[in-house]
């Protein structure tokens, strides 16, 4: 078993266990689990091991150890990771080596984690279930008939089965917080600029944002602190003090105020997982929060609105997917540039990524861009607004993080609105800016895990990180494995 | 909406999928057309909320831009940058002619 960020990094830093002998173990779960679950698109086994030997020998040269030594940290698929095999789970970069290191990659390994392999993930981070994956699916390890949800479903099967301590995943509209939800992990959605995008392939630039999955609230919000941060590389990175977030993980949430939004307790949200989350809010109760109704009238438009602004950011972002510079190219006998452009993205792209491309690219196009584009920036206005009103009279908000449990694998593939529809309640968030966690409240009768999200305002991570130590020390959900990694 | 009925076609798909460089055949373009269609009819929603007064937002960036030094940083060296390019020529990415006279 992989125990939690803290309790290996203070045992590699105190010479208790060898980072080698942790890398190891990850491994070995690797190749014991991953054939059922398909969480993982690249394990470097030798770059793995020789990454931990490093840093023993690092310790062993008298070097103090950074904050993550020796902690295996899986990496989504969507960061480009240097001489290792990125491909976003598309095709179109089958086979790619990343000539650099995403911004946060190099963050973790200047504090000594091991990066653990690449993960599953939907294809440029388009889709809910991971089931949009070019390399296939991946399974939940709770049940696996059922989806890990995505887009970072890799990421969050790896911290379940505790094949790796925690995982960098990235989120546009709950793409860390739906899979964290549905497999029992810890998962973070950071402010808008928080954390460096620097090496992130690009799904949506105005919601993109890279955060981590943990074992543990404490995991979750150390590896936040070591990736978070202004960097020059990333124009629209904050220059924003980050402060001590582990800290804050054992602060007093007596007397915050918890906002509960009437509209994300409405219809389509599941019997099981609406008590689930109520005995959660009780639980901040007990602890000293009181508890407020707060209106979000415009939630009901977050999903229209999100995929309006979503596709048009993504199908120009996906433009430079060509064929001419790296990548693959498909140039048949004859063809000229455009032919080559055509069906290189033709054969390049998965079904979900054309329909979002041409989605993004009707909306934008003209005669319709008012309508549809110039609407939903408007109506963006609007949510941002209803925040903001909320948070004049409440410290975070507390509601499901999904309306579901995680749902069986093929459910919505055939249906691409009830998959969108899955996303409704980690939307306006997204859309809006602002700092959201998925921590594990009870599991449903059936032992599915279920997410509870508390967002707070913009730059506010550390009252968040708090209230979800606070509900996590009370969880009925803590530390619970599934049956398959025990 | 410029009106609620918005009816997608397969024109609007052909066009579209033309601006966004992607060779559709005609089976994708079709099945295309009925999904987007649903999903347009989904998004029309929009059009019931009330934003005549209401200001766009593109961007939830807070505050400006943080200013860096303008000083020279290393690239991608050439040899990397044309490292797995799929075809190349004269140190350059090598693509089908598309000027008259090319090769």
């Amino acid at each position: 078993m992989i125990g939690h960020v803290a309790e290996i990094a203070d045992r590699v830093r105190a010479g208790e266990t060898k980072a080698e002998e942790i890398a190891k173990t990850a491994i070995a779960r690797i190749d014991a689990l991953d054939p059922q679950l398909h969480a993982f698109l690249a394990v470097p086994r030798e770059k793995i091991l020789e990454d931990a030997r490093a840093v023993d020998r690092k310790r062993a040269g008298g070097a103090t150890l950074g904050k993550l030594a020796g902690v295996p940290i899986a990496i989504k698929d969507a960061l480009c990771t240097h001489g290792v095999a990125t491909t976003s789970g598309s095709k179109i970069l089958e086979g790619w080596i990343a000539p650099y290191d995403a911004t946060v990659v190099a963050r973790l390994a200047a504090e000594d984690a091991i990066v653990c392999g690449k993960t599953n993930m939907d294809e440029f981070a388009m889709g809910s279930s991971n089931e949009n994956s070019a390399y296939g699916p991946a399974k939940n390890p709770w049940d696996t008939t059922r989806a890990p949800g995505g887009s970072s479903g890799g990421s969050a099967i790896a911290v379940a089965a505790r094949m790796t301590s925690a995982a960098l995943g990235s989120d546009t509209g709950g793409s860390i917080r739906q899979p964290a939800a549905f497999t029992g992990t810890v998962g973070v959605k950071p402010t808008y600029g928080r954390v460096s995008r620097y090496g992130l392939i690009a799904f949506a630039s105005s919601l993109d944002q890279v955060g981590p999955f943990a074992t543990d609230v404490r995991g979750a919000a150390r590896v936040l602190g070591v990736i978070a941060g202004h960097d020059a590389r990333d124009a629209t990175s904050l220059d924003a003090k980050v402060g001590d977030l582990e800290a804050s993980c054992g602060a007093s949430v007596k007397g915050l105020r918890l906002g509960v939004p009437d509209e994300y307790f409405q219809d389509g949200l599941d019997p099981e997982v609406a008590a689930s989350v109520r005995a959660a809010i009780e639980g901040l109760k007990d602890a000293g929060c009181t508890v407020h109704p707060v209106k979000l009238p415009h939630t009901r438009f977050a999903v229209a609105t999100y995929y309006v602004i979503a596709t048009a950011e993504a199908s120009s972002n996906l433009a430079r997917f060509d064929g001419v510079r790296y990548g693959r190219r498909v140039e048949p006998t004859g063809a000229d540039l455009r032919a080559m452009y055509g069906a290189t993205r033709d054969q390049g792209f998965g079904r979900e990524v054309k329909r979002r491309i041409l989605l993004g690219t009707f909306v934008l196009s003209a005669g319709y861009y008012d309508a549809y584009y110039g609407r939903a920036l408007k109506v963006r206005t609007l949510i941002l607004r209803d925040f903001t009103e909320a948070f004049a009279n409440v410290d975070a908000i507390v509601s499901p993080t999904a309306p579901t449990p995680a749902f069986a694998l093929g459910e919505k593939v055939g249906d691409p609105l009830a998959m969108y529809l899955n996303d409704v309640y980690t939307l306006p968030a997204s859309l809006a800016g602002l700092p959201a966690i998925s921590v594990p409240c009870a599991p449903t009768r059936a032992g599915l895990p279920v997410g509870l999200q508390i967002v707070t305002p913009a730059l506010d991570e550390a009252r968040a990180l708090a209230l979800a130590a606070a509900w996590e020390a009370r969880s009925p959900a803590k530390d619970a494995v599934p049956p398959l990694a025990r | 909406m410029p009106n609620a009925a918005m009816k997608l076609d397969l024109s609007h798909i052909e066009h579209v999928a033309k601006l966004a460089s992607l060779s559709l055949t005609k089976d994708e373009a079709e099945v295309m057309t009925a999904e987007l269609g649903d999903i347009l009819k989904y998004v029309e929603e929009l059009s019931q909320v009330d934003t005549s007064s209401v200001a766009p937002t593109a961007s939830v960036q807070l505050g400006p831009t943080a200013w860096r030094r303008d000083d020279v940083q290393p690239g991608l060296p050439h040899d990397e940058a044309l490292a797995q390019a799929p075809r190349q020529a004269d140190g350059g990415f090598a693509v089908p002619a598309f000027v008259e006279g090319g090769s």
